[in-house]
């Protein structure tokens, strides 16, 4: 044994992690620091595959740092703004012991602050990255945005994050790139396209808020800096494209347009006669106009928001009343009003010319890129389900009967009748579908009595009829010729080949099965509903 | 003695005050001589003059002046004097006027003042005299005059250097405090084009370098996202505020599920520590433990025991003698033995050699086998690897508690908009999924440590009673 004894845990993945302890005193910051210099700069922890060799034999929970992202740390400039603020609190905290309110004035007004540009720089390269990323700072801004203007958080990062999302807001109303909306009990889920980016955001209801106790709000408040710093440049950048110009003014009660800013408007319409005329387009140019030409009204006590969002991205005009929030263009006494969104059992004062509807018929329409008939969303009427617009169903999988109505009303068949209508289309069919059981019952016996009479050595009185012709499909041929080939495939083929064809098709037959078993289900729902209705009837 | 003297006469110069000699005897002995005094003196004006007269009537005067506000003898009759006709027929009932007077004599208690302040007061009726100093000004006259010229000049339109100098002044800028404008979270901070400008690098890139001025390259494995999620999981749709049938009931079904797994390891822990009843010690059982060894079954033991190891010894002694004897033929016959088996072995893998020859089919089959078997091992490996990906890591001594399901109840759910009640916090939910992503570790509030002990101490009253 020649030369130098290789030591343990010198070389390899022991060298290259490092414990969270030992980062923090190498870049001599204090751990909330650290954690906040962390998030800000994307470096996160990771979890070593052999946690045994990293940690130098123990099995301790460690929280453990690429050494090399620590080394990178170290160049950061922000790094030393944090100790000028660590330091500033301390000269502050005995300019305060001392009483000397001058030398307090003096430290306030020079407070060392720091900006976050060059960090969304660094981190977000392209502007499509930054795309990529938008949807945590969304979630993040309305969140905050939603936040009561007590001392918990600056509120300064509350007015920021509120216009940042009113913008970002507008942004999408201009592009109209809103595409799916999904409401549920958590919040309003929300699915844009924006230059070919799917982004989708959560925002939460404005009538919420308990704060949970076991969140750190410190972190989130970091994540909140980053991601208005980022949802801010991003937003520029949107406006930019649209030429519109950065920042908007007047824009908090989202009923105003942007086009008042620029001479954009015409460019925008420009743009739009450019494009191709492919069928798609015009379906999404179609679909883009749901609203056109419509007047909303909403009334107090539905979230005016997300309503006025929703409208006004689909082509709608929308107001409401004064007393809610400034901005209102027009009255409930406006006689050109076409829809007015109620959530009461029953209004006052009706007047003629105008639809009374539940909001979910928005929401719905917005989902199903049609208008679908109001009848279904009148006051004080049972609202058909709010599907969620996020599922996509597979082959075979069970679909529910009201996305069945809408995809056939989606590919333009005629759309059913009232309820009421339809219950009595149904108890007919239920009448008609007992008088075609009598009728096959009547046959049977008729068969049976022919089979006796046969049995019997009777000669049976059966007429010779002349043949019906059939009028003879030549799809219908083809389809039977089709399946002949198959089955006669099917019985050459070898025993074992058979095997595995057989568990195929029996592992594709179960969806279709479970399928047929949930509509039976909802079957037998549906009957002993109507049942239930026919005794509260009598 | 001359003082004496002096005293006398000053006393006798006093109205009213009796000398101390009886007046017999004064008048008798001292009678005309009087002494001569010149009362031009000043000295004299305060020692012999009688002033006492005209300061009675002074005094008079000023007592008159203090209390009435001005001499009597100038009053109108009607200020001093009033006729006196007898009291007046009082119309107002009787019951009243006691209420009237009680509440009046609470309302005066409560507001007539203080004694002490009342004493306080000046009670003079005459009036403090003007502070003339507060009038005067000792160069009135010179700045009436400033003013005047100063009057006419500016109606004339010419304006002082001084006014001048400060309309030529530019204005000055209020600034918002330097700290507000430059922080990260102003509410009017303005953003720019941040990725369509082209960088400031005007300088010696290796100046740059040298100052520390350059921004160093951020490593490439940085940019790699630490989790497969998505940012944003939507719900499922049995989410919805108003959920179809039957994605509601499936919801409800996983949430069901998470409870009966909650059920089943709570269980399993149980019954891991549940133990027989029988088996637990009783009082006998006990007893019986302790005394164990104790009775007296001693002797007995003893005789047995010795009697066995004496042959035990025997045995092995004589185990010993026999393997002396036998080993040299032990080993002759082990290497014999060994050689054989050695060559056994050789022929027999020469067979085997030869007859693998005919085994080919039967080898590349076993052969296909395994690798089948490695490769669907592979397999499971790569879709278990893929699985760990969406999953969170350990980073850290907390594991990650995935979050409770939201849902609602059948009977929780509303009917409309106005009555739905939310479900979760989304604050809670973005912060389960930066956990959930690797963004952060997993965190739990920290738990009040008491550094000191705390220490329960009884009252002295309490000690007593106890």
């Amino acid at each position: 044994m020649g030369g130098i004894q290789k030591k343990k845990y010198e070389r390899g993945s022991a060298t290259n992690y490092i414990t969270r302890n030992r980062a923090r005193k190498k870049l001599m910051l204090s751990l909330p620091d650290f954690r906040r210099l962390c998030i800000l700069k994307g470096i996160y922890p990771h979890e070593p595959k052999h946690k045994k060799k990293v940690n130098k034999g123990s099995t301790a929970p460690r929280t453990f740092y690429l050494l090399k992202d620590i080394r990178f740390l170290l160049h950061e400039p922000i790094v030393s703004k944090f100790r000028e603020y660590k330091i500033f609190v301390r000269k502050l905290r005995r300019a305060y012991g001392k009483t000397e309110w001058s030398a307090v004035e003096r430290l306030k007004e020079n407070k060392p602050a720091y900006k976050l540009d060059h960090i969304v720089k660094e981190r977000y390269p392209t502007f499509i990255d930054a795309l990529r990323d938008i949807d945590d700072a969304l979630c993040m801004c309305f969140l905050f945005s939603t936040f009561a203007r007590t001392g918990k958080c600056h509120v300064q990062t509350i007015q920021l994050c509120r216009r940042l999302t009113v913008e970002w807001m507008n942004y999408v109303i201009a592009s109209r790139a809103l595409r799916k909306v999904f409401l549920s009990i958590k919040g309003i889920y929300y699915q844009a396209e924006v230059m070919g980016q799917l982004i989708t955001w959560l925002v939460p209801y404005q009538f919420s808020h308990d704060h949970p106790t076991d969140v750190d709000y410190r972190v989130m408040a970091t994540f909140t800096e980053l991601y208005t710093t980022l949802l801010g440049f991003v937003n520029f950048r949107l406006y930019q494209s649209l030429n519109l110009v950065y920042p908007p003014k007047k824009l908090s009660a989202l009923s105003s347009s942007l086009a008042r800013v620029v001479s954009s408007s015409e460019e925008e319409e420009a743009k739009l006669d450019q494009f191709p005329d492919e069928e798609e387009q015009k379906q999404l140019e179609t679909q883009k106009k749901i609203f056109e030409g419509l007047k909303f009204f909403i009334n107090r006590e539905v979230p005016r928001e997300s309503l006025a969002f929703v409208i006004r991205c689909f082509g709608g005009q929308v107001s409401w009343d004064k007393s809610v929030c400034i901005g209102s263009t027009y009255d409930v006494t406006d006689e050109t009003i076409t829809h007015q969104i109620v959530d009461r059992p029953n209004v006052d004062k009706q007047y003629m010319n105008r639809y009374y509807i539940q909001p979910q018929w928005v929401y719905d329409c917005v989902n199903t890129k049609m208008r679908l008939p109001v009848e279904d969303y009148f006051l004080g009427v049972t609202l058909p389900p709010h599907l969620s617009p996020f599922v996509e169903e597979k082959e075979g999988d069970y679909v529910p009967p009201e996305k069945l109505k809408i995809m056939a009303l989606q590919r333009g068949e005629k759309p059913d009748e009232e309820e009421d209508e339809e219950e009595e289309e149904e108890e007919e069919e239920d009448e008609n579908e007992e008088e075609e059981d009598d009728e096959e019952e009547a046959e049977e016996k008729n068969l049976k009595k022919m089979e006796e009479q046969r049995s019997q050595g009777k000669s049976l009185q059966v007429k010779v009829t002349p043949g019906k012709v059939k009028a003879e499909n030549r799809a219908r041929l083809e389809q039977e010729e089709k399946a002949e080939e198959k089955r006669l495939a099917i019985m050459m083929m070898k025993k074992k080949e058979k095997y595995l064809y057989d568990k195929i098709m029996f592992g594709k037959k179960r969806q279709v099965r479970e399928a047929n078993k949930l509509a039976a289900k909802r079957k037998a729902h549906d009957d002993a509903e109507k049942a239930k209705k026919k005794k509260a009837r009598k | 003695m001359a003082a004496r003297r002096r005293l006398k006469r000053v006393a006798a110069s006093q109205s009213g005050f009796l000398s101390f000699k009886s007046p017999s005897d004064t008048t008798a002995s001292v009678g005309s001589r009087r002494k001569r005094v010149n009362k031009n003196k000043k000295k004299n004006w305060n020692k012999y003059s009688d002033v006492n007269d005209v300061d009675e009537f002074l005094e008079d005067i000023r007592h008159q002046e203090r209390t009435t506000g001005g001499l009597l003898s100038e009053k109108t009759d009607d200020s001093l004097f009033f006729l006196d006709l007898g009291q007046p027929e009082k119309p107002q009932p009787q019951a009243e006027t006691p209420q009237a007077d009680e509440g009046k004599k609470r309302r005066g208690k409560a507001s007539r003042p203080l004694r002490i302040d009342l004493i306080l007061q000046p009670d003079s009726l005459v009036p403090p005299p003007k502070d003339i100093l507060a009038y005067q000004q000792p160069n009135a006259k010179k700045l009436r005059r400033i003013a005047q010229k100063a009057e006419q000049l500016a109606a004339k339109g010419v304006v002082p250097r001084k006014q001048k100098r400060l309309l030529n002044r530019r204005p000055v800028d209020k600034t918002v405090k330097k700290a507000v404008t430059e922080a990260n979270n102003n509410p009017d901070r303005d953003y720019y084009d941040i990725w369509g400008q082209e960088p400031k690098v005007s300088a010696d890139p290796w100046y740059l370098q040298q100052t520390g001025k350059k921004l160093v390259k951020r490593p490439e494995k940085l940019n790699e996202k630490p989790s497969v999620l998505p940012a944003v999981e939507v719900i499922a749709p049995g989410g919805s505020y108003n959920p179809d049938f039957f994605s509601h009931q499936a919801l409800l079904q996983e949430a069901h599920q998470v409870e009966v797994q909650k059920k089943k390891q709570e269980d399993k822990l149980e019954r891991q520590l549940a133990i027989n009843k029988e088996d637990k010690a009783t009082e006998e059982t006990n007893l019986r433990e302790q005394v164990e060894g104790l009775v007296e079954e001693e002797e007995e033991n003893n005789v047995e025991e010795s009697a066995p190891s004496k042959e035990d010894e025997e045995a092995a002694l004589a185990a010993i003698a026999v393997t002396q004897k036998k080993t040299e033929k032990q080993i002759k016959k082990e290497k014999a033995e060994k050689l054989k088996e050695q060559q056994r072995l050789t022929s027999r893998r020469q067979t085997e050699q030869q007859q693998q020859l005919f085994q080919l089919r039967s080898i590349k089959a076993s052969i296909r086998q395994q690798e089948e078997k490695t490769k669907s091992k592979q397999m499971q490996r790569r879709a278990k690897q893929e699985a760990q990906k969406a999953q969170p890591r350990r980073l850290g001594k907390l594991k990650f508690q995935a979050p409770d399901l939201d849902v609602q109840l059948s009977d929780e759910l509303a009917g409309s908009l106005r009555q739905l009640k939310p479900e979760g916090s989304i604050l809670k939910d973005r912060f389960k999924s930066f956990q959930k992503r690797n963004l952060i570790e997993p965190r739990e509030r920290a738990k009040f440590k008491r550094k000191l002990k705390v220490k329960y101490v009884e009252k002295r009253a309490f000690k007593e009673i106890t």
